[in-house]
């Protein structure tokens, strides 16, 4: 009976197909959702910078820091890199003492900043990728959750004096 | 915190990423971290208590090296086992791109994944003929870090990806406080004696044995008591027949080291010389000899400027100029002011470099990955950052 044959291959074919699906459908899912935590994480670390700053402008170097850190906070998503890039300019520009903690809390905060940036843009990456495959668009799958977009800042470390050791 | 570290290669055979590896666990230790490192060992073999042998591991020639590495369905199945057991916050993996324990545990891993790449390469060859296998594996891991600025180049370039770069740690204290070899350095006067360090495969090219050879042979006619003392791999007649017969009783060769003769026998010399011409990533040896108080004279290449603070912490020569060794060695030998101050700056340069520190920096990625892992933020004081 060789139509049986057919039978029992169509099926073993049909089976690995249907297997290859959930594990893609499993892994778009995965990457998104990584994807959109890093985002939260790295939405949390950029109010701490932005707080850290505010808190060292109320005692020291005033207004115009200041101003970067409140406008940083208060951004609207499509000003926010902007507003980011700002603060990072205005916290370069002043002398930063890592003895003092206000100055170190800032320190600190940017270190961390940095890395969680580095995370979420590599995650991104990862998610769009899959995302972008044919298959993957043909069947529209992870289409609850929105494209993963890119946070594109300047690196927001800050070179600290002790990091460079005196002549 | 609890952390797992899976170590590639066998602790049975030192090595550079096994010493990393080893460093680091008893640094997060000290931090009051729990720590498990799962590693390839032999069953009857010591190994230090947060080690967990995964099985013996077996040679197999890679990268045009010979490694000692686990692979196969018995070691997956310990990695499984291990995983579960540990219950670990974040999962640390050595080089998961080689076919060995960390790659396994790469793929067995639900949680947050920190990979460390140590070597510049850019792919094992194996996994280069599967693109697609590549890309689910690195898409496994969470954040990664490159011990260099060549090794997160690869990363950036080739594999797509950015990496924090966290250099390789010093255990500064081993080497600050290490004995010097008895009647070593010896005297070092003004135009008289001196010891000069070099540790090393002498035979190797690139690590520019020959420049040294010939900067000492010079000098050594003009300055009586000069002495070298060699430490690495080799055959003593190989590294003897370099030399006028004359020489050979002012050098002395001490064949492979381990750990803590190295440290003594960089705290043994006046100078630590570095000649190589090329290929080096980073130049762990120079923070030891940093760290052991002892000056370095190195060629002036990129990651040797680098670690020497552009040449603040130690004398540059330019690569592979004998003579300009010669002049380098000679000077610094007349001049112990001089030592003294360049190992001034070589203390400063190297507490960037001690493993607390480094190990504090290591915490922070893991933080970084746990949050972008389940979306919450961790405070300093949780990672012991304080």
């Amino acid at each position: 009976m060789p139509h049986m044959w057919w039978v029992v291959a169509g099926s073993v074919v049909v089976g690995l197909v249907a297997a290859y699906l959930i594990w893609t459908a499993g892994r778009v899912e995965r990457l998104q959702g990584r994807a959109e935590l890093a985002a939260r994480a790295l939405d949390a670390h950029l109010l701490r910078r932005a707080a850290a700053a505010a808190v060292l402008a109320e005692r020291r170097f005033g207004v115009e820091l200041y101003a970067a850190a409140r406008i940083a906070l208060d951004a609207q998503p499509e000003e926010r890199e902007a507003a980011e890039n700002d603060l990072t300019r205005q916290l370069r520009s002043v002398r930063l003492d890592p003895a003092d903690p206000d100055c170190g809390a800032v320190i600190a905060a940017s270190r961390r900043l940095a890395l969680s940036r580095q995370v979420h843009t590599d995650l991104v990456r990862d998610a769009r990728s899959a995302r972008s495959r044919p298959l993957v668009r043909l069947l529209r799958m992870g289409r609850g959750h929105e494209w993963p977009r890119y946070f594109d800042i300047d690196d927001p470390t800050l070179t600290v004096p002790a990091d460079v050791p005196a002549s | 915190m609890r952390i797992g570290i899976v170590c590639p290669y066998s602790f049975d055979v030192p090595g550079g990423v096994q010493n990393h590896v080893m460093d680091l666990a008893e640094a997060l230790i000290a931090l009051g971290h729990e720590v498990s490192v799962l590693a390839p060992a032999d069953e009857d073999s010591p190994l230090p208590p947060y080690v967990v042998s995964a099985g013996r591991a077996v040679p197999l020639p890679y990268n045009g090296s010979v490694a000692r590495i686990a692979f196969g369905p018995v070691s997956t199945a310990r990695v499984r086992r291990w995983i579960t057991h540990g219950d670990f916050d974040v999962l640390h993996v050595h080089e998961p791109l080689t076919l060995s324990l960390s790659l396994l545990a790469v793929l067995s891993a639900r949680g947050p994944v920190v990979a460390t790449f140590h070597t510049a390469m850019t792919r094992s060859r194996v996994l280069a003929a599967a693109q697609g296998v590549l890309q689910i594996v690195l898409e496994r891991i969470t954040a990664r870090i490159a011990v260099s600025a060549l090794a997160r180049k690869v990363q950036v370039e080739h594999m797509d990806g950015g990496a924090v770069e966290i250099p390789n740690g010093v255990a500064v204290a081993k080497f600050a406080d290490a004995e010097p070899l008895p009647g070593w350095p010896g005297e070092c006067a003004v135009g008289t004696g001196g010891t000069l360090g070099f540790l090393g495969r002498f035979t190797e090219a690139r690590k520019g044995f020959p420049v040294l050879r010939d900067a000492f042979v010079a000098l050594a006619d003009t300055r009586p008591g000069l002495r070298l003392l060699v430490a690495g791999p080799g055959d003593p007649d190989d590294l003897y027949d370099q030399f006028p017969p004359e020489l050979h009783e002012r050098i002395t060769f001490l064949g492979l080291v381990t750990e803590p003769d190295k440290a003594r026998m960089l705290r043994s010399v006046h100078l630590y010389v570095a000649p190589n011409t090329g290929g080096e990533s980073f130049g762990m040896i120079l923070t030891e000899a940093l760290a052991a108080g002892t000056t370095v004279v190195a060629s002036d290449l990129d990651a040797f400027r680098r670690v020497l603070d552009g040449g603040r912490a130690g004398r540059l020569f330019p690569t592979g100029d004998p003579v300009g060794l010669r002049h380098a060695v000679g000077e610094l030998l007349d001049d112990p002011a001089g030592r003294a101050a360049l190992s001034a700056c070589g203390d400063q340069v190297v507490a960037n470099f001690d493993w607390p520190v480094v190990a504090r920096r290591v915490l922070e990625v893991y933080a970084a990955a746990i949050e972008a892992t389940d979306g919450r933020v961790i405070d300093q004081e949780w990672v012991g950052l304080g």
